[in-house]
């Protein structure tokens, strides 16, 4: 009896869970949609760091924006591209692949790739240049070598 | 493989070329998306009388906006500045002057009105979106804007030296007087 009271008062802790205010569970998705905008905008006042991370008083008034506009039912896109039109691209952490944008994104991976190749060449070069050993050419092992060899060897039994 | 060696060369020149050309430039200085675009309207309490001034009230006059708080030091140093710039427009009937104060506690606000003088309206910006409307990045910062109720001019920082000069005689009077604007 003792233990059933126990499991019911347990299971009660968490049934107000469910019953939460709708505008209350509402608030939380708000939030979380809210942070996910926040954090590809840029804080104008700050060192590359997103309003959402930021603690001045301009990236918490643009949170609020985007809280806002979010309640008000527009979509990330349209409050990125408002911000845009405010501050222009710099705004956005991320920068947007169009035009000559698409030169920082694809940069890196193309200069990786054409450094390969040339680092692929020179080496081939390098490698054809050396003169490949033939086996009539390897001198046999001296008597003085051998021996040393054999006395380290025998040092690690 | 000579002509590998040129091209690596002009690569290698083409880049020191780029950065020595940022360096001439002002890090801080981003251009304004907004110049050549409409002004976007707002309205907002009066600092000193708490009467609701709105942007669409002046259209079809010339518009000097200001960005200021009392906190900023920049912006006592360009007040006296904005008030010559008043004083000598303000018979133009198209000629019209805001302020906009941001991130300020209203007492303080007209405490610097009081002791550095005040002949224009000032709207209070309690929630900082007419700042974030206009791009702002902080204070003070300033915004000429055409009978057609567009952006012609932004200017970040106090409006002293040449600025005020070039604000009155390449911007201001030749929007009064109807001219274009020589860029």
């Amino acid at each position: 009896m003792k233990k059933a009271l126990w499991v019911i008062s347990f299971l009660l802790l968490f049934a107000h869970a469910g019953t939460l205010p709708a505008e209350l569970r509402d608030e939380t998705a708000l939030d979380a949609r809210t942070r996910d905008v926040a954090k590809t905008l840029r804080c104008t006042v700050c060192q590359n760091e997103s309003i959402w991370d930021s603690k001045a008083d301009l990236a918490r008034q643009m949170r609020e924006v985007v809280r806002e506009r979010l309640a008000q039912g527009q979509s990330p896109e349209e409050i990125q591209a408002y911000f845009q039109s405010r501050y222009g691209d710099y705004i956005l952490l991320e920068p947007t692949k169009s035009g000559m944008n698409w030169l920082l994104w694809t940069g890196p991976f193309v200069l990786l790739g054409v450094g390969g190749i040339i680092l692929y060449l020179v080496l081939r070069r390098w490698v054809a240049r050396t003169p490949a050993i033939r086996m009539e050419e390897l001198q046999p092992l001296d008597e003085a070598h051998r021996k040393r060899i054999e006395e380290e060897l025998k040092s690690f039994d | 493989m000579k002509g590998w060696h040129v091209a690596t060369i002009v690569v290698i020149l083409g880049i020191i070329g780029l950065f020595y050309a940022g360096l001439g430039r002002d890090p801080r200085s981003i251009p304004s998306v907004l110049v050549g675009k409409e002004a976007p309207v707002f309205s907002g309490p009066d600092v000193q009388s708490g009467e609701i001034l709105a942007l669409d009230a002046y259209k079809g006059k010339v518009i000097v906006l200001n960005f200021w708080a009392s906190w900023c030091q920049e912006c006592r140093l360009e007040h006296q500045n904005l008030l010559a710039i008043h004083r000598q427009f303000r018979n133009y009937p198209d000629f019209v002057m805001l302020g906009i104060d941001y991130q300020d506690q209203p007492g303080d606000a007209i405490v610097f009105l009081n002791s550095f003088g005040s002949t224009y309206p000032h709207v209070r910006d309690i929630k900082g979106t007419i700042a974030i409307d206009y791009g702002v990045y902080g204070v003070p910062e300033t915004f000429v804007i055409d009978s057609h109720g567009m952006i012609r001019f932004k200017y970040v920082g106090p409006i002293v030296g040449p600025v005020y000069t070039q604000i009155t005689d390449q911007i201001i009077r030749p929007l009064l007087e109807g001219k274009e604007l020589q860029r």
